[in-house]
């Protein structure tokens, strides 16, 4: 396993920690940045699609599981995201690529997993978008920019 | 489609995809709540684990740093309370020697055990006294349990009793009950060796012995001790009797010595009287 794997396993760690302790207390009206889809952005396209499915698999498949939503759901958005920045890697501009890819896969993964979520049920799809979806995204992304220089920091050394 | 599969750059990238969407669609399908409910008290409880040893790490070191606290306490309050006891105490003997002095019709110095004599051939101790006090040698040293010795030797503000406990120390004594004079001496041994007490005498243990009153020295019913042990060997003109002394003298601090015109007076009155 290389260097720059075990890091991310320990920055997979530390986010799974955060998003289920501290990040509810930065909520701004129940919009939460995604810490797990930061990570697996910054995985994804280091490492490409392959194994940014599996991470994506793996690490939604544990976020069902602690917080008791529907098992595979957060599994498949995952999977998704984790495929769709895989491969986008290296196909835009170095400068504002891990932010356009976080935004796309970030917008990706909202839509699947609302899309699945509200199947049989009496929510408006483009509502969640607008209300939850895009709020929720760009509040990820702003953290993800913030992230994205440590990251940078603590990757390159490896 | 191969400018698609070209895009996903491998067939297999496709095949991981299809498998991952596959079995996260056969989990979604399923959720069986048993095998969910399992999988999540497992996941749980490993969470819940590490939150423990987090949290046991942190008690521990909360009750390191408490029991820091607790023991720098616990050991002032041990240091006040042995200063609380030994006041106590010093409160006690200091009672005991003022119903002693009250009783009595003697005048008094008192005086404190500063140290105990280091001569190899006298068994002294030293008091905080001396001849700036009014001390003078020969002068009789007393506690309320009794006698202690006499003043050999007397410095500005310091002077040395050799206690009874001496083998050059011999006092004479009277049996409170049979009224018999003999001398008292020490050999060496934890007890009072009376000496010159006939043996037609009846002594019984018990018996109180005092200051006969007939020396210079001491003056008369200074209690000295109590018989221990009478016995009376072939052939010898006196018994042998052993006598436990009154007072302790592994522990003494506090004492009184006699004015020496009391005691002389005393020792007049008592010759008289005998």
């Amino acid at each position: 396993m290389s260097k720059i794997e075990v890091r991310h396993i320990i920055l997979f760690a530390v986010a799974f920690i955060l998003q289920f302790t501290v990040i509810r207390f930065i909520e701004i009206l129940h919009w939460r940045p995604d810490l797990i889809l930061i990570v697996l952005v910054s995985f994804s396209l280091r490492k490409g699609p392959n194994w940014g499915m599996t991470a994506g698999f793996i690490s939604g498949l544990l976020q069902d599981l602690i917080s008791a939503q529907i098992l595979g759901l957060t599994a498949l958005a995952k999977t998704m995201a984790g495929f769709i920045a895989g491969i986008l890697s290296g196909k835009l501009a170095v400068r504002t690529e891990y932010f356009l890819v976080l935004l796309i896969s970030g917008f990706f993964h909202d839509l699947i997993y609302f899309f699945f979520y509200t199947i049989g049920e009496d929510f408006s799809l483009r509502s969640l978008i607008i209300f939850y979806t895009i709020p929720n995204l760009l509040y990820t992304v702003i953290i993800g920019g913030v992230l994205y220089y440590f990251f940078e920091t603590i990757l390159a050394e490896s | 489609m191969n400018k698609i599969l070209g895009l996903f750059g491998q067939r297999r990238t496709i095949l991981i995809l299809v498998l991952y969407l596959l079995l996260s669609f056969l989990f979604m399908a399923t959720n069986d709540p048993f095998i969910l409910r399992g999988m999540r008290i497992a996941i749980l409880q490993g969470i819940g684990w590490v939150s423990s040893a987090k949290n046991y790490l942190k008690y521990r070191q909360d009750l390191e740093e408490e029991n820091k606290i607790l023991r720098k306490k616990l050991l002032e309050i041990s240091l006040a309370n042995q200063k609380l006891q030994e006041q106590l105490l010093e409160n006690l003997r200091l009672r005991r020697l003022l119903k002693f002095k009250e009783e009595s019709n003697f005048s008094y110095i008192p005086a404190t055990v500063i140290g105990i004599g280091q001569e190899q051939t006298i068994r002294s101790l030293i008091l905080n006294v001396g001849s700036a006090d009014g001390v003078v040698k020969n002068q009789t040293v007393v506690t309320e349990q009794g006698l202690v010795g006499k003043i050999l030797i007397v410095e500005p503000h310091e002077s040395v009793t050799q206690i009874l406990m001496d083998q050059n120390s011999l006092v004479s004594v009277r049996l409170q009950k049979s009224r018999e004079i003999g001398v008292i001496g020490w050999t060496g041994n934890l007890w009072l060796d009376l000496n010159y007490i006939p043996r037609d005498v009846v002594v019984e243990p018990g018996e109180v012995v005092l200051t006969s009153g007939l020396s210079r020295l001491y003056p008369r019913g200074i209690k000295i001790g109590i018989v221990a042990e009478v016995a009376e060997v072939e052939y010898e003109l006196f018994k042998s009797i052993k006598v436990k002394p009154a007072v302790n003298f592994n522990n003494l601090e506090e004492v009184f010595i006699l004015f020496v015109q009391d005691s002389l007076l005393t020792g007049k009155q008592s010759r008289e009287q005998n």
